[in-house]
């Protein structure tokens, strides 16, 4: 019985701020509070006339597309590697992968940012942006893949090698399918990701914005409650990517 | 047999290439400018420890209390954490799905939910609002905001997820018979919890310690906005360096200070976790 | 009167004694399993407490160690355990018998604690311990799956109830290397779990249970993970360490082999009821119901109808059965024909030569099957050929249907 109220407790914990947002992007009053007024989609109207909106929001999705397929790419390729290695080079590798995540975003930001514009001279810029973002979510890609690919039977492979399939039509007709779900799920992950980065953004985008560094800059600059219009545009994209991508993945633990 | 490790290397290739291109060399590169000196506004590459020195001076003090807060935040989230994967892996059944609820939560929002606290911690905010509505305080309370509390509340909230997942997928891999057969040899529930459940999860336990150690030392965003001058930690300070300051090695040389005091730190951790409690 | 109606009287005592609470079941089969193992087939029924089945009477008698009173399991309107009693005498090695789903394994939770029992009471050693939870209970279990310490190496799991009891470590270490021989893994201490074989690993949960010197030992399919060899291996350990310890052990397989193996009392489940206790002669000779007699062994059936104290099988042959007039089903086990020229002419089905014996299968003109287990190899004989099949009259045992 504690354990169902505890439970309940830290979902609302968890939840609860997410949904007051989302709940304020559909009030009226000014500021944040009850009671919120009528309901009214005035904060999502002033979105949609906002040119800045729609740029950034364009870019975001360039950027979460291109990291998206070039992540679940090199991520996939990356697993089924790793599958063949010994036990011990796997794991050191999949550790050195995963650094980038587990070191701050802030400090994997600027150490790109100056190899870029010092060290190579070169613009900054979205392929900068999502190479950054490659960097980030290809850890992930390769963690659902190799989940899949514990599960799948290697022996599916040999008896089509032994129907007489070539390597690549074992790999496409037997594999492949298999593990499309996966595969578009970890690439649905690493759009989220993308989407809603922004520390590696704001510093390698150089001039421009994408929807995350939009966002902050009207939480620096205005006090209206619009934010919390974008703000839950932000959500919703982010966690219906994620929650589809999940489905996908078959997730269980 | 090594043309299937030759295969193996190659598939890895793209991957490598990336980390190698945009994590190692940068992480040297900027390793290097630490070293570099900045004369009238121009960076020019020596061999120096000036930086190194002018950021112990300025910013020990920081670096500890920044650690400090990572702690702090580690902590707090390592044990609601893990008494909420409890819960979920022993008082309910379909624990999974809870679990998807929790991972969705994940991956958006990051701005999101520092804002959502600015929302209510503030003057005019929610708490305020409600404290106000029940008659427990006439004034708002200014405390709430802007202050090192509401950068530990933020960062937990943000980071409970985090420490979440690993810690529930260790529990997961404790056998329900081994928990029975404790029953049966006579344990009682605080025994079973300590000497048979706990001593499985070590993995999962320092994954979420550090996991949330280093995302809440190393955040600059919560402490900008809900900080204050109470509440700043180092990052906002390599954000200062370089963009305001353009001193470069400054910059680069904290980045790395940040880095290693959080490295020592795990370190600790680490003997702590898996050293402690060997039994007789 | 003839053997088949002292057995047909005994099966009726048998019956009677079920549901009238199985101490009376227990003497009835002591009686008679003084009398029929004189020649004690198989199962080496010599070692352990039970002697040649007079004691397991004489046990009887005196109160029982553990003792199920109406005790049953529902789950909604599931019913996974019947109302059922259950008597083991102290010493004896009880095997629970049946097939999967039969309740066997939820009944020995409901004694170890696990599970709380809908209705009825426990009483070991004359103490109701309906209430008390599995922690506070004198019983042990052996799990299926072992359920073993991962973190810990062999000693501490071994030593794990002791340590909670919180004995001076050296009475710990002392118990723990005396435990470790009885199971014959003496120096195995230090080893941690993972680097342990399925069979050691066995051990180890034996040892950590017998350590605490529990009441009534609970064994719940232990060896179903063991491959075949390792299988036979652990049997005798595990009547060993029965016959060492002059234990308790309560034991559910649904291997007949097994239980015939281990136990000197068997008592076969089904849908959650007993279907019958007694000894594993009395189960395999006297099977109280049409699914005892299939699931202990292989067997011919034959239909017929009793009347007047006479059953006449459709086969053919007539003989004396007292017992109320109905359809009955006459049981004959394969070793127990022979082919001899009085016998029921027969068409033979199939031949294999199985090593020690060789099987018949041969069908009657009324195309009942019988199956026959002959020790002399039969190279004349092949599918087709017409052979005629006999049997003392005493080796027939009649289940009313």
């Amino acid at each position: 019985m504690i354990g169902r109220l505890l439970i309940a407790l830290f979902l609302l914990f968890l939840l609860g701020p997410i949904l007051l947002v989302v709940l304020f992007s559909f009030g009226s009053s000014a500021l944040i509070g009850f009671p919120t007024g009528p309901l009214t989609l005035d904060w999502y109207r002033a979105l949609w006339n906002d040119s800045g909106f729609w740029v950034s929001l364009r870019a975001s999705l360039v950027v979460a597309l291109a990291t998206a397929v070039i992540a679940t790419l090199t991520g996939t390729l990356a697993a089924l590697g790793l599958r063949r290695l010994g036990a011990g080079t796997a794991r050191l590798l999949t550790g050195g992968l995963a650094l980038p995540v587990l070191m701050p975003p802030l400090v994997v930001a600027i150490a790109i940012v100056v190899l870029v514009v010092r060290g190579l001279g070169l613009p900054l810029g979205v392929p900068v942006v999502v190479l950054a973002h490659v960097l980030v979510t290809q850890p992930f890609v390769i963690l659902i893949l190799l989940a899949r690919l514990e599960r799948f039977d290697p022996a599916a492979m040999e008896a089509a090698r032994d129907l007489g399939a070539t390597e690549w039509q074992a790999f496409t007709r037997v594999m492949l399918p298999q593990i499309a779900g996966a595969l578009v799920g970890a690439g649905l992950i690493a759009a989220a990701i993308s989407l809603d980065d922004f520390i590696i953004a704001s510093f390698t985008l150089g001039g421009g914005n994408t929807l995350s560094t939009f966002t902050w800059g009207k939480m620096r600059t205005t006090l209206d409650p619009s934010i919390n219009a974008i703000a839950t545009v932000l959500i919703v994209l982010t966690l219906s990517l994620s929650a589809v991508a999940l489905r996908l993945a078959r997730y269980r633990g | 047999m090594t043309e299937r490790v030759g295969r193996a290397w190659l598939l890895l290739g793209p991957a490598l290439a990336v980390l190698a291109a945009l994590f190692a060399l940068p992480a040297i590169l900027l390793f290097a400018v630490s070293f570099w000196e900045v004369r009238s506004f121009r960076l020019s590459p020596a061999l120096s420890l000036a930086a190194w020195a002018g950021i112990w001076r300025d910013y020990a003090g920081l670096a500890a209390y920044t650690v400090g807060i990572g702690l702090a935040v580690s902590a707090l989230t390592t044990m609601l954490g893990l008494a909420f994967a409890l819960a979920v892996r022993f008082a309910v059944r379909q624990g999974d799905r809870l679990m998807i609820a929790v991972l969705i939560t994940l991956f958006g929002g990051y701005l999101v939910k520092i804002y959502a606290w600015k929302s209510i911690l503030g003057a005019d905010g929610l708490l305020n609002q409600a404290l106000i509505a029940l008659g427990l305080t006439g004034a708002p309370l200014q405390a709430l905001i802007y202050s090192r509390g509401a950068v530990i509340v933020a960062l937990v909230h943000f980071l409970l997820p985090f420490a979440i997942l690993p810690l529930y997928a260790g529990l997961r891999n404790v056998s329900d018979t081994a928990i029975e057969a404790a029953r049966d040899l006579g344990a009682s529930r605080a025994a079973i919890l300590w000497r048979v459940v706990l001593p499985q999860v070590r993995g999962g336990l320092f994954a979420a310690i550090a996991f949330t150690f280093l995302l809440a030392a190393g955040d600059y965003v919560t402490p900008m906005l809900l900080g204050g001058p109470g509440g700043t930690m180092l990052g906002q300070f390599v954000l200062l360096e370089f963009s305001t300051n353009f001193d470069w090695p400054a910059g680069a040389a904290l980045s790395y200070a940040l880095l290693g005091s959080c490295l020592a730190v795990l370190a600790v951790l680490a003997a702590v976790v898996f050293g402690a409690g060997r039994q007789p | 009167m003839t053997a088949a109606d002292r057995a047909g009287l005994s099966a009726m005592a048998d019956r009677a004694g079920l549901s009238a609470g199985a101490d009376r079941a227990g003497l009835s089969a002591g009686a008679d399993g003084a009398g029929l193992s004189a020649g004690a087939d198989g199962a080496g029924l010599s070692a352990g407490a039970d002697g040649a089945g007079l004691s397991a009477g004489a046990a009887a008698a005196v109160a029982p160690l553990l003792r199920l009173d109406g005790v049953s399991k529902s789950y909604g309107t599931m019913t996974a355990v019947a109302p059922v009693d259950l008597s083991v005498a102290a010493g004896e090695f009880c095997a629970i018998l049946g097939p999967s789903g039969c309740g066997k394994s939820t009944l020995l939770r409901i004694v170890a604690g696990l599970v709380a029992p809908s209705t009825g009471r426990i009483r070991i050693a004359g103490e109701d311990v309906t209430q008390l939870g599995a922690e506070r209970r004198p019983t042990n279990m052996v799990f299926q799956s072992y359920g073993l310490f991962p973190h810990m190496t062999v000693a501490q799991n071994v030593g794990f109830g002791l340590s909670l009891r919180r004995l001076p470590p050296a009475e710990i270490s002392a118990r723990v290397a005396e435990a470790l021989a009885l199971v014959q893994l003496d120096g195995f201490g230090a080893r941690m779990i993972d680097r342990l074989s399925g069979g050691q690993q066995q051990r180890v949960a034996l040892a950590r249970a017998l350590i605490l010197r529990p009441k009534v030992l609970l064994l719940d399919e232990p060896l179903s993970a063991l491959d075949l060899k390792l299988r036979h291996q652990m049997q005798e350990e595990i009547r060993r360490i029965h016959a060492e310890t002059g234990g308790t052990f309560l034991f559910v397989t649904h291997d007949q082999g097994e239980a015939f193996a281990l136990a000197s009392r068997v008592v076969v489940m089904n849908g959650g009821r007993i279907e019958q206790q007694g000894t594993p002669e009395e189960v395999y000779r006297r099977p109280a119901t049409r699914f005892v007699a299939g699931f202990v062994g292989e067997a011919s059936y034959l239909s017929g109808r009793r009347s007047g104290g006479v059953v006449a099988l459709g086969a053919g042959p007539r003989f004396a059965a007292p017992g109320p007039d109905a359809g009955v089903t006459a049981m004959i086990r394969p070793e127990r024909l022979r082919i001899a020229p009085g016998g029921l002419p027969a068409r033979v089905a199939d031949v294999q030569f199985l090593g020690p014996t060789t099987l018949v299968l041969a069908r009657l003109p009324g195309g009942e099957v019988l199956r026959a287990a002959l020790g002399d190899p039969q190279p004349g004989l092949s599918a087709g050929d017409e052979v005629r099949l006999a049997w003392d009259p005493s080796d027939v045992w009649v289940l009313d249907d």
